[in-house]
């Protein structure tokens, strides 16, 4: 009887976690798909299912541009991130030179720094470089802040690649570059997967710098972009919650299907080397 | 090393080169920038022509002798952020020995279901909660009003700065326990399941294993979460900026974070902005520091 009650309890228990945690995803859904979502009065299941939110976010907004630059921007991050990050781990787990440690150590405090206390020289710096307003600056900023974690995650698996292989292939006379293109890039490709999810969500989800950078509304990232559905008129709540949907949904079934084995690359990363 | 396939010692610093060029000039100098802003009368004349004045701490005096620091600004934060890390760390750890109990069934749902709350973007997330706590016609706001918290006809939650705070406490806490839980749940994995079972053998109960075995064992990864929570939840801005009134249209709910953002960016008081950055920065490592030194005191004994 005891045991009985203690497993009705975790199944209890469960379904809090699942409700609480899902609710604000089961309430977005619901109001992009609700044909009444801006008559007021508000439930939170749909009075009806419609895609007229989604046709007119696409149809007759800016939405879709928001969208296609927030793509930009993410894939330049990540691409660019994840090459430079790979060269800096290279670097550091496979050369002993003097002032490598002290370098690992900047890197590691430069991830403490906060991107809020950095919003305003960054703003100034970018505005002088004629950066602002442009994806170019935006995605620079990002890729500064994705490299600290990127470095040390990749480091652990550069480590964990044996320098034998290295070597055979420079005994088969391959030149530096092609042994870093052909036996490293492939063998520590699991660990440029984590890293590339870390740095796509991070300039995909980003606000602040999206916000003081972007000063015309065709610039806008889709984060910044909802902020146009709200109106001195009212807010079209069915606009931005079909909008937040088509923000929210891929990058979340994206991490939901590759968490186990991102924590398991993090790990790596984390304990090798 | 010496491996001819490794190659010269120039090398290590050409594939540094790039990466300590960008981590130079967009996070190192930054840094070194808002130091000096803060000490500069940098205005939107300065912005525009160049050249800036050195005030010495004219812009700290002005902050630290306004009211709005002392009286909305920092508790707002302060109160603020040590709310939502514990309830954040409390909640996280609840959902991770839930989840270390659970079958992998049911575990892998929860897992799941939280892994979805973990991913939901701050804006988005926001904007569902202002949704849902909006005046009169937010469902929350309805619930809230038939237990009689609420007068749903006139209140406006968002202009109450208890309400307010308390609505993005729950926001922040929903986005921030899946990290704590999945992490203590990592932890929990780590301790070898003798040791409760020899706890148990010599008769403690359920609460005395947790609090005896468990949490000892546990104290560097609540050390980390309790850190980084602490960071975050300090710092938080996107939450409060997009909740009604937080661009700072309501000064009553200002933190920090968004005091020094529209102090910059609407004010055009880019000097005095950098000031209250700074503030909070300095509040940050003091924090961190002191729970460093309280780990490391802890380590030593």
């Amino acid at each position: 009887m005891r045991r009985l009650l203690g497993r009705s309890g975790l199944v209890l228990a469960s379904l809090v976690v699942v409700v609480f945690s899902i609710f604000p995803v089961f309430v977005m859904l619901g109001t992009a798909v609700d044909p009444a979502a801006n008559a007021g009065g508000r439930g939170v299941i749909p009075a009806g299912i419609s895609l007229e939110h989604f046709a007119r976010i696409f149809t007759q907004t800016r939405f879709p541009d928001y969208l296609l630059n927030s793509l930009i921007v993410a894939v330049v991050t990540v691409v660019a991130s994840g090459l430079l990050a790979l060269f800096a781990a290279v670097a550091v787990a496979r050369f002993r030179f003097s002032g490598r440690t002290k370098i690992l150590m900047m890197i590691l405090i430069v991830q403490m720094v906060p991107m809020e206390a950095l919003v305003i020289p960054l703003f100034l710096q970018a505005k002088t470089l004629g950066l602002l307003n442009s994806l170019l600056g935006l995605s620079v900023v990002y890729i500064a802040f994705s490299l600290s974690f990127a470095i040390w995650t990749l480091r652990g698996f550069v480590a964990a690649v044996p320098v034998e292989l290295e070597e055979a292939a420079y005994l088969d006379g391959a030149s530096w570059w092609q042994m870093f293109w052909k036996v490293l890039f492939p063998l520590v490709a699991p660990g440029l997967v984590a890293v590339s999810v870390f740095s796509f969500i991070l300039a995909w989800n980003e606000f602040i710098f999206a916000l003081t950078f972007m000063a015309d509304d065709d610039m806008y990232t889709a984060a910044v972009g909802l902020r146009t559905f709200f109106t001195r008129s009212g807010t079209d709540w069915g606009a931005v919650m079909a909008a937040s949907s088509v923000i929210t949904v891929p990058v979340m079934i994206f991490f939901v299907a590759v968490q186990s084995r991102l924590s398991g690359g993090l790990m790596a990363g984390a304990t090798k080397g | 090393m010496s491996s001819p396939a490794l190659g010269s010692a120039r090398r290590p610093w050409l594939l540094l080169a790039p990466t300590l060029a960008v981590i130079g000039i967009l996070l190192l100098w930054p840094m070194v920038r808002v130091g000096i802003l803060s000490f500069q009368d940098f205005g939107l004349r300065e912005l525009v022509r160049g050249g800036a004045e050195f005030v010495a701490f004219d812009n700290y005096r002005d902050v630290l002798t306004d009211e709005r620091l002392w009286k909305v600004a920092l508790p707002n934060t302060v109160v603020f952020a040590l709310v939502c890390v514990v309830l954040t760390v409390l909640v996280g750890t609840l959902v991770a020995l839930l989840l270390h109990r659970l079958s992998p069934g049911w575990r892998a749902l929860v897992t799941m279901s939280v892994m979805a709350a973990w991913a939901v973007p701050a804006v988005t997330g926001t904007y569902v909660w202002v949704y849902l706590f909006d005046a009169r016609a937010g469902f929350l706001t309805g619930l809230l009003g038939q237990l009689g918290l609420v007068d749903v006809a006139t209140q406006n939650l968002f202009t109450e700065r208890g309400w307010f705070y308390a609505i993005a406490t729950l926001n922040v806490v929903h986005h921030g326990f899946p990290f704590v839980a999945v992490t203590v749940l990592a932890g929990l994995l780590t301790i070898p399941s003798e040791l409760p079972e020899a706890a148990m053998i010599d008769g403690a109960n359920g609460w005395q294993r947790f609090w005896h075995v468990t949490v000892p064992m546990l104290k560097p990864v609540f050390a980390i979460v309790t850190i980084l929570s602490t960071i975050w939840d300090f710092k938080v801005f996107t939450q409060i900026y997009l909740m009604p009134g937080g661009d700072g249209s309501n000064r009553e709910v200002l933190n920090l974070g968004t005091w020094s953002y529209i102090t910059a960016m609407s004010q055009n008081k880019f000097g005095l902005g950098a000031a209250i950055a700074v503030l909070l920065t300095l509040l940050l490592l003091v924090i961190t520091a002191v729970y460093l030194r309280t780990l490391f005191k802890e380590e030593e004994l």
